[in-house]
């Protein structure tokens, strides 16, 4: 038998020649809680991937010792049989299936001849409703008549159910209200009890601190350090995390800054599946003529609602008030800011960005057509023009201006979507990841643009989960957690552990 | 051989319409072929072109609606519906025939706007909204007629389904469209040289000339030889050209390329995409108002069954020709040569006395054959 429940051993995996993960080791005890920590895109989602075959065997490299029996499991099926049992972040149910059927989803109680064998379904529904503390769930009605948290328990009986030894939790508070995170704190406590294992992925230092025996902390793909808990302070959880040089990646140039200009006051956003839950909660901020405002926080903080409900394109009940030189902007449509002279760059390219079948050139100036129009009809040569000018401004590589969008690279798409936001001429210009998924010369090219366009008086709200660039570019930062603003720093000696700090809610422990 | 295969498809996704003329040619050597020559005469043509007509104007509507991403059930009881109110005011009021047509598509444009605005605005998904339409539409067609079969009685009426244009007229507008699509040719070329895109060589382009040439002077030389072009292929001839300007060259038709390719990146985009599909499903409505109108004309009643599956014709046109059942893409022309082939099957079938149920189970087989393919097709390339 051996010390330990699970060990993975230098686990590599590389997506396309890069490297997600490069040689990591996770060790894991019966009945232990490990809380894995790292900044975005560290590599924590995919080393749970890897753990619990989403990836399966042979496409990483390392080894996996399970009871001390190597682990070679090629699919989901494998691990859930041996006891891993993975809860996503994003919560898997089939909102109209009863919590029963949804509890034995493909693992059902059947009689004779397949036909199902509800009795015993709901027998061990109850039970385990009654083991989670929750008996009121009637477990014969849809999952959608609870509410999110509810939902969340109803996931861990599923996995239980599965007779599950590991459960690994991927952010699994960033859809609760703070009533509902206590209750599944307690759960995963008395679950230790029981000798269920447990990793937990958060960025929310104060509940790994809650249930977690040990940390252990991954940073660009490679394992940090891994310590008992009350080893170390938040501080130094924080400084394991970011510990990264800011590289001259950045050209900052002086530029002027001036008068405020626009102001967003009291944007609240209710989340679409559980309205008592807010996603932004009464966040108000000014921004000045040429000022470049980065929006820092961590996955899921509410900044991308945030620069929705600006934009008027929040597809849930919110309440905003947007004003431009004073004057309250009535922005009810995507259409209605772009007029107002507020133009949005979305996170999502490919669903929000980019209209595929359409030429790089006609997505440039899909949002201005009528520009070159005289009574519906376009004048080809007058958009030409333009779209030749922007495709030289913006550098976009392009066999023709005609070629379809979607053959492009992802660095091209980009500055394609930012070309079509730019034409409108706003005066403030709202960018939701401009770099993501964009390689490095084309980030540069960017970043570039973005010192032009405020040395020439427009206002840039840019959004962004890399620390460095954040911090490399804005002229302030505002940190947002949880929803809420959490901070608003001047960038002039401003440090990568502040705004963490700020973004996961110590601020007033770093600043003490 | 498997390379021969794969280069051959790649030519035939390439030139859908290369295809699809290739199944004309096809299913007109068959019938003719099976019928002894009475399939391919001049008289046969002009009654082919007719029945077409109305469908062809139908489907190009119906192709944008679908290039939109949407779908519209219920323009078959609308073309019933519209046909038999202009029936009514002539029949009952006496209206002059213009003011007549004027209302007729003024409702048919309000009606279609109507379904637009369920749509777009109050978001019922457009299935529904066309199948309500169907039944609705139907219903008050047979309140208008009450059930009875109504007789136009005004000449104008009638001459606007049954007429011909003169032949010295058909000739010079044979010649008309030629040189225009040579002039349009050149200026495209001029066009692609300017922004060094790739042009074709210059034999090729001539060989499309002449073979487009050809198409129109067997097209004018046939019907001129029988009694001259009819006036609704006219019509869908007309429509055809302005909807092939309207899909390229203006901002309405720009987006609905775009809303149908990605909806949300265009609505963000700042374009009101409620406005663009309730517009689409106006100027289908107004495509129904002019096919009721022939319909009744070439009839010379308003029958309360007209129309009826019209719908499921125009939609097969546009898949059959090429329109992409994911949006985004598709053409009038594509649409257009769809109707024909359907059009040929029916007259075909009608002409050989096959028995109407073996003509539906042959065109439901070419349906589901051709979006199979457009399937097919589509999965290779991603």
């Amino acid at each position: 038998m051996s010390e330990y429940l699970l060990e993975m051993q230098g686990i590599v995996k590389a997506f396309s020649g890069v490297k997600a993960l490069d040689g990591i080791d996770l060790v894991v005890r019966a009945g232990e809680c490990v809380g894995l920590c790292g900044e975005n895109g560290a590599g924590k989602s995919t080393l749970m991937k890897v753990l619990s075959a989403v990836y399966p065997h042979g496409t990483w490299e390392g080894r996996i010792l399970w009871d001390g029996e190597p682990l070679c499991a090629r699919d989901i099926r494998e691990t859930e049989a041996a006891g891993i049992v993975i809860i996503h972040q994003e919560l898997m149910l089939v909102p109209h299936l009863s919590v029963a059927e949804n509890i034995f989803l493909g693992n059902e109680i059947t009689g004779p001849g397949g036909l199902l064998n509800y009795a015993a379904m709901y027998q061990r529904a109850a039970e385990l409703m009654a083991e989670l503390k929750m008996p009121e769930v009637n477990v014969a009605l849809p999952v959608s008549q609870y509410g999110g948290g509810h939902q969340q328990l109803i996931e861990i009986a599923k996995a239980l159910n599965k007779k599950a030894r590991l459960l690994i939790l991927d952010e699994p508070t960033s859809s609760l209200t703070k009533a509902e995170t206590a209750i599944l704190l307690d759960i995963i406590l008395a679950l230790k009890k029981k000798g269920v294992a447990c990793v937990m992925i958060s960025h929310k230092l104060d509940e790994i601190a809650a249930v977690c025996d040990t940390i252990s902390v991954i940073r660009d793909g490679t394992h940090v350090a891994t310590r008992p808990m009350g080893e170390l302070s938040v501080d130094q959880i924080i400084t394991l995390m970011v510990g990264r040089e800011i590289k001259n990646l950045y050209p900052r140039e002086e530029h002027a800054i001036g008068e405020v200009i626009f102001e967003a006051r009291n944007i609240t956003c209710h989340d679409i599946d559980n309205p008592a839950r807010k996603k932004v909660d009464n966040i108000s901020f000014q921004l000045r003529r040429g000022e470049i405002l980065g929006v820092a926080g961590l996955v899921g903080a509410g900044r991308t609602e945030l620069a929705m409900a600006i934009f008027g394109c929040y597809p849930g009940r919110y309440e905003a008030t947007v004003l431009l030189d004073g004057r309250v902007l009535q922005i009810d449509s995507p259409q209605a800011a772009v007029q107002a002279g507020v133009c949005l760059v979305p996170e999502d390219r490919k669903r929000h960005g980019i209209v595929p079948l359409l030429g790089v050139g006609y997505n440039i100036t899909l949002s201005v057509l009528q520009r070159f129009s005289k009574y519906g009809v376009i004048d080809p040569s007058a958009e030409m023009q333009t779209i030749e000018q922007m495709i030289q401004r913006m550098h976009i590589k392009t066999a023709t201006p005609l070629l379809a969008i979607q053959g492009l690279s992802g660095g091209n798409q980009q500055k394609a979507v930012l070309a079509k936001m730019l034409l409108p001429q706003p005066r403030v210009l709202i960018l939701d990841e401009p770099t993501r998924g964009v390689d490095v010369g084309a980030k540069y090219e960017i970043y570039k643009l973005m010192m032009a366009l405020v040395k020439d008086g427009m206002s840039i709200i840019m959004i962004s989960s890399e620390l460095p660039e954040v911090l490399g570019v804005s002229d302030r930062v505002l940190v947002i957690g949880e929803g809420q603003l959490r901070g608003d720093f001047v960038n002039a000696g401003l440090t990568q552990e502040t705004v963490m700090a700020a973004a996961i809610g110590k601020a007033e422990a770093l600043a003490a | 051989m498997q390379s021969i295969a794969r280069s051959i498809q790649q030519i035939f996704s390439r030139y859908k319409i290369l295809a699809l003329l290739l199944a004309i040619v096809a299913i007109w050597s068959f019938f003719t072929w099976q019928s002894e020559g009475s399939f391919l005469t001049a008289r046969n043509f002009a009654n082919l072109l007719r029945q077409m007509a109305i469908t062809g104007m139908l489907a190009s509507g119906m192709v944008f609606v679908i290039i939109a991403g949407e779908i519209d059930l219920s323009v078959g009881s609308l073309l019933g519906l519209l046909g038999g109110v202009a029936a009514v005011l002539d029949a009952s009021f006496h209206l002059p025939v213009a003011l007549n047509f004027a209302i007729v598509l003024g409702l048919g444009l309000l009606l279609g706007l109507f379904n637009g605005y369920w749509v777009a605005y109050l978001r019922v998904p457009s299935f529904i909204v066309g199948l309500a339409g169907m039944l609705i539409f139907r219903g008050i067609l047979l309140a208008v007629t009450k059930g009875s079969t109504i007789s136009v009685e005004s000449e104008n009426f009638v001459a606007f389904g049954q007429s011909y244009l003169p032949v010295t007229a058909g000739y010079v507008l044979g010649v008309a469209i030629f040189v225009l699509q040579g002039v349009l040719m050149l200026r495209g070329r001029a066009n692609r040289q300017r922004y060094q895109l790739a042009v074709p060589p210059l034999w090729q382009e001539a060989v499309k000339l002449v073979v487009i040439g050809l198409i129109i002077a067997g097209f004018v030389e046939a019907l001129n030889s029988y009694e001259g072009i009819p006036l609704p292929v006219l019509l869908m001839l007309a429509i055809l050209g302005g909807f092939s300007f309207l899909a390229r060259h203006t901002v309405f038709g720009r987006r609905i390329y775009a809303v149908g390719s990605n909806l949300e990146a265009t609505r963000l985009s700042g374009v009101n995409t409620r406005l663009v599909k309730m517009a689409l499903f106006g100027v289908m409505g107004l495509m129904c108002a002019l096919a009721g109108l022939t319909n009744t004309a070439r009839m010379a009643a308003g029958s309360p069954s007209s129309g009826n599956m019209g719908e499921l014709d125009a939609i097969a046109s546009c898949f059959i020709g090429g329109t992409s059942m994911r949006g985004g893409s598709g053409t009038v022309l594509g649409a257009l040569i769809g109707a024909l082939i359907m059009a040929s099957l029916d007259n075909g079938m009608s002409m050989l006395s096959v028995e109407s149920y073996w003509q539906m189970i042959v065109k439901g087989s070419i349906l589901l054959l051709a979006v199979w393919v457009d399937v097919m097709s589509g999965s290779s390339e991603r």
